[in-house]
């Protein structure tokens, strides 16, 4: 909500600066952004009653004095005689309804209304709905204006039980479907309660006669309404946080009395309707309670002196909350108060220790095998639950994001398929993968599984012994036999028959519960170890990588260590990875052979052969100064 | 010329790494532990009891109307919208003084740069006699210096949570000098220990909430959260 610093600095007597004011915003928790002078307010929403500016400065009379002193008219008014029944009383407790009559319609607007649609930016509708809205910023109480000459007949409120056309003031068509608080002019819905009028019944710029309804809907009634049938308006935002329910006739008294300082009024009068007087809600006073929610010592003169600045009244020893504060029920919600005006940074620390249980022992099974799969090369990811295809037993989820995504998948594997295939498409040639996850199914006895699942293809590894070993059943079942000797497992390998894919190494995949692997893993030793500090993540290139291969000749095996030391830390842009491919040493002819594999990418563009060549130039120029060290076959 | 038994080059086998994610997790979840924090699993199909009317959550509330929350099973069931229900459950059939924590994903139906429809949280709550605000601040302190360092600048703001009274919201001050929100937090609020069959007028209790990929994300400079779950090996490789 936007309020501007103009219309609530005249109100406090030390006209504080808006940095100042700002500072005192924050300090009592109202989130907000200064633009051009208008505070951007971003309320909680239990602080329905802060969205107005009269709502803002009683929150800050805490700190400033705040002279509320806009008049209202008080002089007696006739009761006005309307045909009007509430069949809803439980979600419309208050309604009061006024009608006025005026001579002539303004043609100007006095300052202060004039400059609330100047500073605000707010377009201006007609003389009684730009009051109305006004009256909406400045009270937080919405209300609504009907063309009083439209308005002949039974008006009823009352909850919808079927599906009612309705077309709102903005010309837009819905129908109203299910439960909906609306107010009928002969059984015509005109009104969509707390959010928007209706068309046939509002007024324009001719009316001159209006019927103004000012109402207490319960937000319940309320919520929901205004996502449900798309229409955005000030009324719903209010109502659905909770207005004031016992402001509506001084809301209208303030409304007769803007009208009659812009023109001349002919008649007046004005009806209230309330289903039980309002009790105020009592807590008693308890400091020592307050003090320990908090953690804090204050005095009780101190701590009442708070409320009563905020609105509270003390009466034999009980706080009586104000109308407008129905977020106030507990000890509890009276120790944030406090807090708030205390300022959360200034409550001193009080020293916590927590009673340590015994050790846990956070390697347990699923860990050790996590562990045990990052020593063998494996990543593990985090994919969404959510497929478009169905399956037999998968949940269905009622109110999907769209159809792709309409059921709670019954595998991983199916997701970690989507994942090699992904990274085969961006050039890796060895890809390894394990994910853990709850899966769900519709099943009534085992609605619930917790599951590792394994895929991997291609290369055994990116390193001179394994660069030429492919991912094989035989590698699984050896890697899993090291660890699990006594257990079998029912690898599968996944046809690329129907997959878009040219490559064609095995897959192998493994789905099992974690409940079904044996205890025995937890005597693994792990190599990996989690890192020891958060590294700073370098964006990752969405070009295509391209490779260089150098094949080596060395007589000198010494050099051997030094080549290595020297290509495996080779900085260049556009060099992605580097790592030792082949590895052979030939006894007879007293000669190693060793080949580095080159990946090059760059981060912004697609590279050309020529970037790479002259890359690959400058390596083999600083490889050949090794001496003893030659590139068979390069002249 | 050189003995050939020392030249062979380094074999560098590629190990894997841990989702970052689930790094960040288990690295808060650890740290808790050691703080006293006992571990406690729940499920991520619940039941609107456990996740919001136990939580002191109204029928009326904008978050369980179907924009925001995922239901399933014809609506008798929902995903969790936040671990908050692993703690009712945890709370139920125990005793104070009690004290746990629970990490995992959660759900919410939000697709866009900066939100997912499923995301991690790891949220703890300590109920004992006499908890305070004050002893809450303490802890989320010695959380928030233990991840970031005792450097960093914190402030708390007031929020309003239904299911902490009072309620705030934690920032930490970035390198650049903006306010990060990191964590929500507050005294449970009395009408959930009752819910939970605990007295809430001889005991008390502190809750706190974290968002995994927000804390991962400014820990590891990962501008898009979305890049958390491409699974693209050489986003996953830096992670080691």
């Amino acid at each position: 909500m936007k309020i501007a610093y103009s219309h609530i600095v005249k109100f406090i007597k030390e006209a504080p600066s808006i940095e100042r004011l700002s500072e005192s915003l924050f300090h009592l928790g109202h989130e907000h952004e200064v633009i051009d002078g208008v505070f951007d307010m971003e309320f909680t929403p239990n602080r329905g009653d802060c969205l107005s500016v009269n709502g803002l400065l009683r929150d800050l009379a805490v700190f400033f004095t705040v002279e509320l002193n806009q008049e209202i008219y008080k002089k007696e008014i006739n009761k006005l005689d309307i045909d009007f029944k509430n069949l809803s009383k439980n979600i419309c407790p208050q309604v009061s309804f006024l009608r006025l009559e005026i001579e002539s319609i303004p043609k100007k607007y006095s300052h202060y209304l004039e400059n609330y649609f100047k500073e605000l930016g707010v377009n201006k509708n007609n003389f009684f709905t730009d009051i109305s809205n006004f009256l909406s910023y400045e009270t937080g109480q919405p209300t609504h204006c009907y063309d009083a000459k439209k308005m002949n007949g039974e008006l009823i409120f009352h909850e919808t039980t079927h599906a009612v056309e309705f077309e709102t003031l903005l010309n837009k068509k819905i129908t109203l479907s299910k439960k909906n608080a609306v107010f009928s002019l002969n059984n015509d819905v005109i009104n969509l309660a707390g959010v928007i009028g209706g068309k046939s019944t509002a007024c324009d710029n001719n009316t001159k006669t209006v019927l103004v309804e000012c109402a207490y809907f319960q937000p319940e009634s309320i919520i929901g309404k205004s996502v449900n049938y798309d229409i955005q308006s000030d009324a719903s935002h209010k109502f659905e946080r909770g207005v004031d329910p016992d402001c509506q006739e001084n809301v209208l008294r303030r409304f007769i009395q803007i009208v009659s300082e812009h023109t001349n009024i002919k008649d007046i009068s004005l009806v209230s309707y309330k289903k039980n007087d309002l009790s105020k809600h009592k807590i008693p006073v308890d400091i020592k309670k307050i003090n320990k929610i908090i953690g804090i010592n204050i005095s009780k003169e101190e701590y009442l002196d708070h409320l009563i600045k905020l609105g509270f009244c003390i009466k034999d020893d009980f706080i009586i909350v104000p109308s407008y504060r129905s977020d106030i029920k507990t000890h509890n919600d009276l120790a944030e108060e406090v807090a708030r005006v205390i300022g959360y940074d200034n409550i001193d620390l009080v020293s916590i220790s927590i009673p340590n249980k015994e050790n846990i022992n956070l390697m347990n099974i699923e860990n050790k095998l996590r562990y045990f799969l990052l020593d063998h090369g494996f990543y593990e990811v985090i994919n969404s639950p959510f497929v478009g295809s169905i399956s037999k037993d998968a949940i269905k989820v009622d109110n999907p994001l769209d159809s792709n995504r309409q059921y709670l998948r019954t595998n991983i594997t199916d997701s970690l398929l989507g994942n090699l295939l992904y990274n085969e498409k961006r050039q890796k040639d060895s890809v390894k993968f394990f994910e853990i996850s709850d899966i769900y199914f519709s099943k009534k006895d085992s609605s619930i599984s917790r599951n590792i699942a394994i895929i991997a293809s291609g290369r055994l590894g990116l390193n001179y012994e394994d660069f030429s070993r492919k991912i094989n059943k035989n590698y699984f079942e050896k890697i899993f036999k090291e660890i699990l000797p006594n257990q079998t497992f029912d690898f599968n390998i996944i046809s690329r028959e129907e997959l878009d894919t040219k490559i064609n190494s095995e897959i192998i995949s493994l789905e099992i519960n974690i409940n079904s692997i044996s205890s025995e893993i937890l005597s693994y030793k792990e190599l990996s170890t989690p890192p020891e500090r958060f590294n700073q993540y370098s964006q990752i290139s969405e070009h295509p990588s391209s490779f260089k291969d150098i094949s080596y000749s060395i007589k000198d095996y010494g050099k051997t260590i030094e080549l290595q030391e020297l290509l495996l830390n080779y900085k260049n842009d556009i060099i992605q990875h580097v790592y030792i491919f082949d590895y052979y040493k030939n006894e007879k002819k007293k000669e190693i052979k060793i080949g580095f594999r080159f990946i090059f990418q760059a981060k912004k563009t697609t590279l050309t052969s020529l970037e790479i060549d002259e890359v690959y130039d400058e390596i083999l120029k600083s490889s050949l100064k090794i001496k003893g060290v030659t590139i068979p076959g390069l002249l | 010329m050189s003995d050939p038994k020392d030249i062979l080059p380094t074999l560098i086998k590629d190990r894997g790494s841990l989702h970052p994610i689930n790094h960040m997790k288990d690295s808060i979840m650890n740290l808790l532990v050691s703080f006293g924090f006992e571990i406690i699993d729940g499920p991520e199909i619940e039941t609107e009891e456990f996740n919001f009317d136990m939580l002191n959550i109204k029928k009326s509330h904008p978050a369980r109307q179907m924009h925001d929350t995922f239901y399933v099973d014809g609506k008798s069931n929902l995903l969790r919208t936040h671990t908050s229900p692993v703690q009712i459950r945890g709370m139920l059939n125990r005793t104070p003084p009690l004290a746990f924590i629970s990490g995992g994903k959660v759900y919410r139906k939000d697709d866009d740069a900066t939100h997912l429809p499923m995301f991690h949280q790891v949220e703890g709550i300590y109920v004992d006699e006499d908890i305070s605000f004050a002893q809450l601040k303490d802890l989320i302190y010695k959380i928030i210096f233990s991840i970031f360092g005792d450097h960093v600048k914190l402030r708390f703001r007031p929020s309003y949570f239904p299911f902490t009274e009072p309620s705030a919201e934690v920032d930490i001050l970035s390198k650049e000098g903006k306010w990060l929100e990191i964590l929500g937090c507050g005294i449970v609020n009395p009408i959930v220990l009752d819910n939970c069959e605990i007295d809430s007028k001889k005991y008390s209790g502190l809750a706190f909430g974290l968002g995994v990929e927000r804390i991962a994300m400014l820990m590891h400079d990962v501008n898009d959260i979305r890049d958390f779950y491409k699974s693209n090996l050489d986003f996953l490789s830096q992670f080691k």
